[in-house]
C-alpha cells in the first residue's frame, strides 16, 4: 500500500458552527434588504433570461421615441431651415414625453403583482415579519422599489432626449440655459407619475394572492375609469365636467401639467372646470393616501 | 443597543393572556419562566403554541400580562427582540423560484447582516444543514426534507440567540426526521437556544432539556425533562416457570411490606418506594425460593406520554 506523505494526503476539517460577531442593522437595513430584493426581482436580475426580457425591452420601448427624434434631428443638422422647422413642430416635448406611459402602465400591471403576490401566496411573509421589519417598512420597500424602476424608465429616455436635443442645437450651452427649467420639471413630474403608479399597482395587487388578478385589476381600473370619464366628458358638450376626475390615470398627468405649465393642459378633461387644478391635485392626493392606508392596513399584521 | 446578560432566562411570562377579537382565548393568564437551552413546547392543536410564538415575535400585543424574551420585554422593543430571534415555520414558506443560497442570504440581509456577511453565512449554514451541494438549485425542485433544512438554515443565518421551531419534523420520512432532530440537538452546542413547538413527545424527549406543556391556553406543566421523567418507584417484573407465577410472587412479597399489582399471569408491578435498592434483592430471593424463572426486572421511568395523559386528564 502506498502511503502518501502528510502534505499530500489532505485532511478533513470539521469547521463546526461559527458565531457571528460583526455588525447588525435594524429596521433601516431590513427595509433596504427588501428593497434590493424587490429591485432584483423586478429587473429580472439573478433570474432566468425570460424574466429579464420584459423589463429591459420596456426600457428600450420607452427610449425609442427619444432616439428616433434625436436621430431625425441629427440627420437634418446640415439643413438649418429643415432642422429649425422640425424642432419648432416640437413633436416630442418633455411634458408630453412624461405622459407616454402606456408601456409604463403595462410594466406596473405585470410587475407590481409579481413583487408582492408570491410573498403572500407562498407564505413568505411570516419569515419576513419575524425579522426586524414592520408592515410599514415592507410597504415602503416594495413601493419604493417599483417607484424607483418606473422613475428610472421614465427619466432615462428624457435624459436621452435632452442630451440629444442639446447636441443637435446650434449652441449646446444656449440650449442648456434656455431649457434649464426642465432639469427640475422632468424629474418632479416623472416622480409624481412613478409614485402614483407604484402605489396604485401595489395597493391593488395587495388585495389578491394571484398575480394575474392583480395585473388585471390595475388595467381594469384604468380602462373602466377612463371610459366613464370619456362618457362624462362627451356628455358635457366640451365644457368639461368635474366628474371627469374619476379617471385615475389622468390625475398624475394633470399634476404633471401643473408642474410644466402652471395650469392644466388644454387636453385635460378638467381644463374647462372651475377649480379644476385644485380638484385634480386633491384627487391625486386622495388616491395616494387611500393606497397608503390600504397597504398599511393589509400589512398591519401577519399570520404565522 | 447593549444586549442583555446571557444568563437571563430564555422566556418569562406573567399573567400572559391573549383573547382574539372574536372572543377566543388562546392563552389564559400563563405565568412561566424557562431557562436557556433546548425547550419543547408541547400541546395539542389549538393549545396556544402558535399564539405564544406570535407574542414572542412581537407580531401582536397580549390582551393582558407581560412577556420577556432573552431578557428583553417584547412590548417595549419588539423589533429588538426579533433581531436576535430565528423562526422556522411549520408550513411551506420559501420562494420556490429562487436558489437556496439566494433565499438564505436574503433572509440574512433582512435580519440586518451586511450583504457580504449574509452571503458567507448563508453558505456556512447550508453547509451545516447538509445542503452545500444543492445551494444553487431552485427550491421548487427540493424534497420536503431539503426544504425543511433550508428553513432551518434561514432561521440560523443571523446567528440568533433563540430559534423558534414550529413542528420541525412535520412531513419528514424517518430518515429526514432523524437528520432534523440531530441538527436541532446540536443547536445548544452552538450556543443557540431553541424552543421546539410540537405534539410529538418522542421528539421532545430526544432533543430537549426542558418542557413547557400547554393545554387550551393554560400552562399545565413545566420543568427539566430529566426530573419530570425520573424513576416512578415502580419495578416491573416478568416471571414464569409455572401457572400463575406472578400471583405466587405477589403473595411472597406481601410479608416484606411490598405492595404489588398484578398485570397478567407472568407480569407484576411492585411498589419499591419503601425498600429502595434492597427491593431488588428481595425480589430475586423470593423468585428463587418459589422456583420461578426471572425473565426481566426493571425500574419504570415516567414517560412524557404518561405525564401528558396524566395532565390532560386533569379537570
Amino acid at each position: 500500500m502506498t502511503v502518501l506523505p502528510p502534505t499530500l494526503s489532505g485532511a478533513v476539517y470539521d469547521r463546526g458552527y461559527r458565531p457571528y460577531a460583526g455588525p447588525r442593522g435594524g429596521r433601516r437595513e431590513a427595509t433596504l434588504a427588501v428593497w434590493r430584493l424587490s429591485m432584483r426581482r423586478a429587473l429580472g436580475l439573478r433570474r432566468s433570461w425570460r424574466q429579464k426580457v420584459f423589463p429591459w425591452s420596456l426600457l428600450a420601448v420607452a427610449t425609442i421615441p427619444a432616439v428616433v427624434f434625436v436621430g431625425i434631428a441629427w440627420a437634418l443638422r446640415q439643413d438649418t431651415f429643415e432642422l429649425s422647422q422640425f424642432l419648432a413642430e416640437d413633436f416630442l416635448s418633455y411634458r408630453e414625453y412624461v405622459g407616454v406611459s402606456t408601456a409604463l402602465l403595462l410594466f406596473v400591471a405585470l410587475t407590481a403583482p409579481d413583487l408582492i403576490c408570491p410573498d403572500r401566496s407562498q407564505r413568505v411573509l411570516p419569515l419576513m415579519f419575524s425579522r426586524p421589519l414592520t408592515g410599514s417598512d415592507y410597504v415602503l420597500a416594495k413601493v419604493g422599489a417599483l417607484a424607483a424602476i418606473v422613475f428610472g424608465f421614465g427619466f432615462l429616455p428624457q435624459v436621452v432626449l435632452f442630451v440629444g436635443r442639446m447636441l443637435v442645437s446650434d449652441g449646446a450651452l444656449d440650449y442648456f440655459t434656455d431649457n434649464a427649467e426642465v432639469l427640475w420639471q422632468v424629474p418632479a413630474a416623472v416622480a409624481v407619475l412613478a409614485v402614483y403608479y407604484a402605489l396604485l399597482g401595489i395597493a391593488l395587487a395587495s388585495l389578491t394572492d394571484r398575480r394575474i388578478v392583480g395585473g388585471v385589476a390595475l388595467l381594469g381600473v384604468a380602462l373602466v375609469t377612463s371610459a366613464i370619464a370619456g362618457i362624462v366628458e362627451g356628455s358635457s358638450g366640451g365644457d368639461g365636467s368635474a366628474l371627469a376626475v374619476i379617471n385615475v390615470l389622468a390625475l398624475p398627468l394633470d399634476v404633471r401639467d401643473l408642474i410644466f405649465l402652471g395650469h392644466l393642459g388644454f387636453d385635460s378633461a378638467l381644463s374647462g372646470v372651475e377649480g379644476g387644478a385644485v380638484l385634480a391635485t386633491g384627487a391625486y392626493l386622495v388616491v395616494v393616501l387611500a393606497c397608503v392606508a390600504l397597504l398599511l392596513h393589509r400589512y398591519r399584521e401577519v399570520d404565522l | 443597543m447593549v444586549p442583555p446578560p446571557a444568563g437571563l432566562p430564555l422566556l418569562r411570562a406573567a399573567g400572559l393572556t391573549m383573547t382574539y377579537p372574536g372572543g377566543t382565548t388562546a392563552l389564559a393568564g400563563m405565568t412561566v419562566e424557562v431557562p436557556r437551552g433546548s425547550v419543547g413546547l408541547v400541546g395539542a392543536n389549538g393549545a396556544g403554541k402558535t399564539t405564544l410564538f406570535r407574542l414572542m415575535l412581537g407580531l401582536m400585543q397580549p390582551s393582558a400580562g407581560w412577556l420577556e424574551v432573552t431578557g428583553r420585554v417584547v412590548a417595549h422593543d419588539p423589533v429588538g427582540v426579533r433581531s436576535r430571534l430565528g423562526y422556522m415555520p411549520e408550513h411551506d414558506c420559501l420562494p420556490l423560484d429562487q436558489t437556496a443560497a439566494d433565499v438564505v442570504a436574503t433572509f440574512g440581509e433582512i435580519a440586518g447582516l451586511p450583504v457580504r456577511a449574509a452571503r458567507q453565512r448563508a453558505s456556512d449554514m447550508l453547509d451545516l444543514v447538509g445542503l452545500d451541494e444543492a445551494r444553487f438549485r431552485p427550491i421548487g425542485g427540493f424534497s420536503t426534507g431539503m426544504r425543511q433544512r433550508t428553513k432551518l438554515a434561514q432561521a440560523l443565518v443571523a446567528d440568533p440567540e433563540l430559534v423558534l421551531l414550529d413542528e420541525p419534523t412535520a412531513g419528514l420520512d424517518p430518515v429526514g426526521r432523524e437528520e432534523m432532530l440531530e441538527l436541532v440537538g446540536r443547536l445548544a452546542g452552538f450556543g443557540i437556544s431553541a424552543i421546539m413547538a410540537t405534539h410529538l413527545l418522542d421528539d421532545v424527549q430526544r432533543v430537549c432539556e426542558h418542557i413547557v406543556m400547554i393545554d387550551r391556553g393554560h400552562l399545565v406543566l413545566t420543568g427539566p425533562i430529566d426530573q419530570l421523567t425520573q424513576r416512578t418507584g415502580v419495578m416491573r417484573v416478568e416471571v414464569g416457570g409455572r401457572e400463575a407465577a406472578a400471583e405466587a410472587l405477589v403473595g411472597a412479597l406481601a410479608p416484606h411490606g411490598m405492595a404489588s399489582t398484578l398485570i397478567d399471569d407472568g407480569t407484576l408491578d411492585i411498589d419499591t418506594r419503601d425498600r429502595g435498592e434492597e427491593a431488588f434483592d428481595i425480589v430475586r430471593d423470593a423468585t428463587a425460593d418459589l422456583g420461578l424463572r426471572l425473565y426481566s426486572l426493571s425500574t419504570r421511568h415516567r414517560s412524557l406520554d404518561d405525564l401528558f395523559l396524566q395532565q390532560a386528564g386533569r379537570p
